[in-house]
């Protein structure tokens, strides 16, 4: 192993940084909202909204995202010009859709935690729905949300070397270029996961601190 | 948008039935190198020797912290290459090293999970360690471990997805193929969703069934 070799080849991998760290912020900025959308359709007294989201977390949860990812980039452009996304916007649209059904599970088991009283409370106090849900339940299930849904935020991040796949020039496709380009495969594969294991390791403390600011304090 | 076409589907069946039991090869095969991983890495970690606890711990950390497909180019680029190995066996190893990572942890929540007062009892009766925990606490830890350990498994059938990315001809590689060349992704595509969905959701399935088996009888 040669180690010299591993720094001189750090700042070519490193070039794929930015766009990882983009995949990883797009996906989690539109897999969110969707998440919350679904976890409130699946807990809604609506059957048809329950169906709908019910379905598509079985659907998501139960094909690989890189199928997922083939399906974006190579058979929704043949559904009309519309579909046709570039690689980055097709991998940021398969990873959001994955996200959001693992995270709409998370905040769904966060709202049912929350005290059965709370919800009956509330509405013994006259407040509307949506009002309750907003400044009772929520906040509550807030800190039964944290843990898993910044350990899907994790998972999002590993994930989005799967781009590489459809050719977004990641931090992965910049290093199998190099190792096809050089032919060394431990050194280029070393820097590449020292980087990948220092952002997700990052992401774990920044996980515990959200824990710690989330606790209840008594 | 054209029709859906049944007919391509009906005649790619062969090619892709074929991918699927290469999906479900390799799949077996990591899970039970990834069991048996996992399993040695959660009792190194219960240990009372420090050095086994800080190696499973460092393991953990690292396999857990990198994307399944770096740990896949490693196990292709670097071990497959320097030991000759087929792209199907760097596929195990790569899969069943991270997977055994997810395991261990799972596996050691399981023994955490079980009641001291257990333990207690059996060095009071004057069991060896080995004796109680092979005939004691295991048998107890593994109701808890059950739901998890199906979960994550299903997770390893969806990742065995990515060996396409090393040259294997497992199902999703299969299907892109056949995308490419028949010019009709939405049908064959599709069809490949339907056959993981199937198998997904049997493992589900599975899930309930061994839960009912393993619950504890009042």
């Amino acid at each position: 192993m040669d180690v010299g070799f591993i720094i001189d080849i750090m700042p070519d991998i490193l070039k794929g940084l930015s766009t990882t760290v983009r995949l990883f912020l797009w996906s989690m900025l539109i897999s969110t909202p969707l998440g919350l959308t679904l976890a409130l359709m699946r807990l809604s007294p609506v059957g048809p909204f329950r169906w709908i989201a019910g379905f598509y977390s079985w659907l998501v949860r139960g094909i690989p995202l890189l199928l997922l990812m083939f399906y974006v980039f190579f058979a929704l452009p043949e559904f009309g010009e519309a579909f046709l996304l570039s690689p980055f916007w097709s991998a940021v649209a398969a990873l959001s859709l994955w996200t959001a059904s693992y995270q709409a599970e998370a905040i769904r088991s966060g709202v049912l935690a929350v005290d059965p009283g709370q919800f009956e409370a509330s509405e013994a106090l006259g407040m509307t729905k949506f009002h309750y849900m907003r400044r009772i339940v929520l906040p509550q299930s807030v800190r039964i949300i944290v843990p898993p849904f910044t350990g899907n935020a994790i998972n999002t991040l590993k994930q989005t070397s799967l781009a590489t796949v459809i050719t977004v020039p990641e931090m992965s496709l910049f290093t199998t270029r190099i190792i096809s380009r050089e032919f060394k495969a431990l050194e280029p594969l070393l820097a590449l996961a020292i980087i990948y294991l220092a952002l997700t390791t990052v992401l774990v403390f920044a996980q515990q601190g959200l824990e710690r600011a989330f606790r209840l304090k008594v | 948008m054209s029709d859906f076409d049944f007919d391509i589907i009906r005649r790619s069946w062969p090619i892709l039935r074929d991918a699927t039991w290469v999906s479900i090869e390799l799949f077996i095969a990591s899970l039970v190198l990834a069991t048996v991983i996992g399993f040695v890495l959660a009792i190194m970690r219960v240990s009372t020797i420090a050095p086994l606890r800080w190696f499973a711990a460092t393991y953990v950390w690292i396999f857990r912290g990198l994307p399944a497909l770096v740990i896949l180019f490693f196990a292709f680029f670097w071990l497959g290459n320097s030991l000759g190995l087929t792209p199907f066996q760097s596929a195990i190893l790569g899969l069943s090293a991270s997977s055994g990572a997810y395991k261990a942890e799972i596996i050691r929540a399981g023994l955490l999970a079980v009641d001291r007062g257990q333990y207690e009892a059996s060095e009071a009766l004057g069991f060896t360690k080995a004796h109680y925990m092979r005939r004691i606490i295991i048998p107890q830890g593994i109701r808890v471990m059950v739901p998890n350990y199906v979960s994550n498994s299903t997770l390893l059938f969806k990742s065995t997805s990515l060996a396409t990315v090393i040259g294997l001809n497992e199902l999703t590689g299969r299907a892109r193929q056949l995308a490419n060349s028949t010019f009709q992704p939405i049908e064959i595509l599709a069809a490949a969703g339907v056959i993981y969905l199937a198998i997904t959701s049997l493992m589900t399935l599975t899930q309930g069934f061994i839960e009912r088996r393993f619950a504890l009888k009042n």
